[in-house]
């Protein structure tokens, strides 16, 4: 029980593993996409930090840059940058994820005037063309850490980096795996958890957490769901709402989600020049409708992941004004169907009190119509 | 009447909106005011609208006339292309279209104007193709401007795209996913050129290498080598054009402002589907012929002018009546949007390499790409608005939000505060659309915008007045 309390209890942004880290003189760079390598922030030496909101639901003095039009999860998150919440971030890298996103980094910037600010492009395909510029991109990504950082971010500590996340990678397989039996060992909303703490440590430690709670669960009964689901979309990191709808009977057992499975997919080899290969790995596989003419292959990710979870039905998640996703959903649960798994799509504002009622009734109707829940 | 003015049998919304704008072919030359009243009272309110707008000044209604037969006759030739062997592609609003008339094979058909066709002329707007839209399961909080056109072609019979081109990843997320969306909803293939959000060399010089993939599959997939003389062709009549925009630009600066308001919508439907071809040039060249012929006799509509207004987003264009003609006759110059801005660099017509150079130049400082695609939307984007405000004289912007356009609203507060920083230019902030009244009506739009130079703009000016004596 004692690692998945460690791994359950991240429940404020500045906690007290990044403190700690903090208060022996490290730096921390935040970033938002997971189109970002996080292996070339730990090479310079540097903690990387996902941005998160961990369900604040204040968008007050953000709602005075951005509009209510923009995503409530973005408005989130530079809320608690103008409150001062992120103020230990040494720096922050941009990615051109989607517009809600920019939008949200130029105010920040705007605001906070970061001493390290980078933009990281990501062009929107993967071809020979753009891979090569990637690369180029994350050549100035690494050449902008070591300098204004001071550090090595030399290929020695990119390999150690990225043989370390990619144990990591392995781990959430593992995890995966424990989700998807029959009597699942393992919650979506618990996975949920794990990948908001991991997205805030070392390579080398999230290993570690990951192996530990694996290794209890293993030997701890599982759980018989009323109905397996799969919850797809964006980065959503409300892991009280996924409580709320697994305490509805239901148990997520797989997902494809930005804060959520879809975090580890990217499988950079490490046997040849590391940036080669950190630019192919991520390129690859980013798997985020930002990324075009490739639908084909969301599907079929989608469709094996469903069918390897034996899934009774599919939930797709997007926050409000998200236009990838919300556009995305319509082909998405077409085919889905198609394959014989019922869909649910979900439209809702981020961590909203107000909206958990509607949305807990949407879950129980879906839950009755596939068979399952309470 | 009502079931005969929305669709006909095997028409979708593009169809209907071109049979009904035959009507312009009734028009012939000197056409006197009674004639137009008699038309707009004639047809159903939207289009009565479009009637006023386009006809009652005087000063517009011979260019208009001739402009929208020129524009009907591009749109028959759109409905027959496939018949005659081309392949009908849809391209954005943001995609610079002279690259596509240099393909024989190929017919490119904006989105955004077939949205603005159907939205101005047929029976209740794009309502129902919104709807369409919203039924299969899209977000509401998507473009009106691509989604109504793209929504009538899902929806009804009739003619359908062989291709969708589209340009906006990475500049506006709702642009590029729809027309994507429509790409895999009606399996045609797409092609996509994307710019790299990098100002930098590196960053153009990326651009121009995926634009020649893209030509290179634009060349496979229609078996038609881009010539290079049926280029030249095409590039120097968008020259030619590019000098008539430039004079044109040079016009507006004049006080009063000399061009009519409806010009710059007219413009913009010049150069998202006509620049390159003969009518964009013959139209341009009336348009300044009759904005220097009012300057020469110091003609104005209002008895004054009262604000020079640049809209520093986009126009609202569901009612050309009461948008344009309205602020004109209130004394209230138009000075231009955001697509208004272009930037052309010199041309060397000597090689297809060195046009195809240009060509990607303007491609990525094109209106939208160039602002919404930059490494910071918001600075871009003031510093080129502040630029045209200050070039033109403007007085004040609108800022005429469309709730789709995710890029400009989260980023419109820092854009308020620092036009008005460097420049001490106010800036009213609405919230709308581009093609649905149902987001804030017109009468809205009237009453903040009646305020706002009543209030801010005329105070300032006579401030100003007061202070140099």
């Amino acid at each position: 029980m004692a690692v998945s309390g460690t791994a359950l209890e991240i429940r404020e942004i500045y906690d007290p593993y990044v403190r700690g880290w903090k208060e022996k003189g490290g730096g921390v760079v935040g970033y938002s996409c997971l189109a970002t390598p996080v292996e070339l922030i730990e090479a310079a030496g540097l903690l990387p930090y996902r941005i998160k909101a961990l369900g604040n639901p204040r968008t007050d003095m953000a709602d005075g840059e951005m509009s209510l039009f923009n995503c409530s999860f973005c408005r989130s998150c530079l809320q608690l940058a103008l409150d001062g919440t992120y103020d230990f971030l040494d720096g922050l890298i941009e990615t051109n994820g989607c517009d809600h996103l920019r939008a949200m980094f130029e105010n920040w910037q705007h605001n906070k005037n970061l001493p390290f600010f980078h933009y990281l492009k990501v062009p929107h395909f993967f071809r020979d063309d753009s891979l090569e510029y990637f690369r180029g991109e994350l050549e100035l990504l690494r050449q902008h850490l070591a300098s204004h950082f001071s550090a090595q971010a030399d290929d020695d500590s990119l390999r150690r980096s990225m043989q370390d996340w990619n144990l990591v990678r392995e781990k959430w397989r593992e995890l995966c795996e424990l989700r998807e039996l029959p009597e699942p060992r393992v919650t979506g909303s618990e996975a949920l958890a794990l990948e908001l703490a991991g997205s805030r440590m070392t390579g080398k430690d999230f290993a570690a957490l990951l192996s530990s709670f694996i290794e209890e669960r293993r030997s701890a009964p599982g759980r018989r769901p009323g109905a397996r689901l799969m919850l797809c979309g964006p980065a959503t990191d409300e892991v009280a709402w996924m409580e709320e709808m697994e305490n509805l009977g239901a148990v997520v057992v797989a997902d494809t989600l930005c804060f959520g499975s879809r975090a580890f997919l990217h499988r950079p080899g490490t046997a040849g020049d590391p940036l080669d290969e950190l630019a192919e790995g991520y390129l690859d596989s980013i798997f985020c409708p930002r990324m075009y003419k490739e639908y084909d292959r969301r599907r079929t990710y989608m469709l094996e992941t469903a069918e390897r979870a034996r899934v009774d039905g599919a939930i797709y998640l997007y926050n409000k004004f998200c236009d990838l996703h919300g556009t995305d959903s319509v082909l998405v649960r077409r085919d889905l169907e198609k394959a014989g798994i019922p869909v649910l799509v979900l439209e809702k504002e981020y961590s909203a009190a107000a909206d958990l009622g509607r949305i807990k009734t949407r879950v129980q109707a879906f839950l009755e119509r596939i068979g399952g829940g309470r | 009447m009502e079931k005969g003015y929305v669709m006909r049998p095997g028409e979708n919304g593009f169809e209907r909106a071109v049979g009904i704008l035959e009507m312009v072919y009734k028009f012939g030359a000197n056409v006197s005011d009674e004639a137009v009243e008699g038309a707009a009272n004639f047809v159903f309110p939207e289009l009565r609208n479009t009637v006023l707008g386009l006809l009652e000044l005087p000063a517009n209604r011979d260019l208009e006339i001739f402009f929208f037969q020129r524009l009907l006759e591009l749109l028959w030739e759109a409905q027959r292309a496939q018949s005659e062997g081309k392949k009908l592609i849809f391209i954005p609003f943001t995609f610079p279209p002279e690259l596509f008339w240099a393909f024989d094979s190929l017919f490119p058909l904006c989105t955004e104007i077939v949205s603005g066709l159907i939205v101005n002329i047929c029976y209740g707007q794009g309502e129902r193709f919104w709807d369409y839209a919203m039924s299969l399961g899209l977000p509401d909080s998507m473009c009106s401007g691509n989604t109504i056109g793209i929504a009538s072609i899902l929806a009804g019979p009739g003619l359908k795209p062989d291709a969708i081109v589209y340009n906006t990843p990475g500049s506006c997320n709702p642009n590029a996913k729809i027309h994507a969306f429509a790409a895999d909803y009606l399996g045609v293939p797409q092609f996509i050129l994307e710019k790299p959000v990098d100002e930098s060399p590196r960053g153009r010089e990326q651009y121009y290498k995926y634009l020649l993939r893209f030509v290179r599959e634009l060349e496979e997939w229609t078996g038609e080598e881009l010539k290079e003389e049926r280029l030249r062709e095409v590039m120097q009549r968008a020259y030619r054009a590019v000098d008539l925009y430039n004079e044109y630009w040079e016009l507006k600066k004049a006080r009063p402002c000399p061009v009519p308001n409806i010009f710059s919508m007219t413009l913009l439907v010049l150069r998202s589907q006509m620049w390159g071809r003969e009518e964009c040039v013959e139209v341009l060249r009336r348009m300044v012929d009759i904005s220097k012929e009012r300057l020469r006799k110091g003609e104005f509509t209002a008895p004054e002018e009262v604000a020079r207004i640049y809209v520093s987003y986009i126009y609202w264009l569901f009612d050309f009546y009461n948008y344009f003609t309205w602020m004109e006759k209130k004394g209230i110059s138009i000075l231009g949007d955001i697509l208004a801005i272009h930037y052309f660099p010199p041309i060397d017509f000597s090689s297809k390499e060195s046009m195809l150079r240009a060509y990607a130049d303007i491609a990525f400082d094109y209106p939208m790409t160039r602002q919404m695609g930059a490494e910071s939307i918001s600075l871009r984007w003031v510093d080129d608005v502040a630029w045209a405000v200050q070039d033109l004289g403007a007085d004040a912007c609108v800022f005429g939000g469309v709730h789709a356009c995710k890029h400009t609203l989260g980023t419109i507060s820092f854009f308020r505060r620092e036009l008005m920083k460097r420049l001490g230019i106010p800036t009213l902030v609405l919230i709308g659309d581009v093609f649905d009244k149902r987001q804030t009506p017109m009468e809205i739009f009237q009453r903040e915008v009646e305020t706002f130079v009543e209030q801010v703009v005329s105070r300032k000016k006579a401030g100003r007045r007061r202070r140099t004596g």
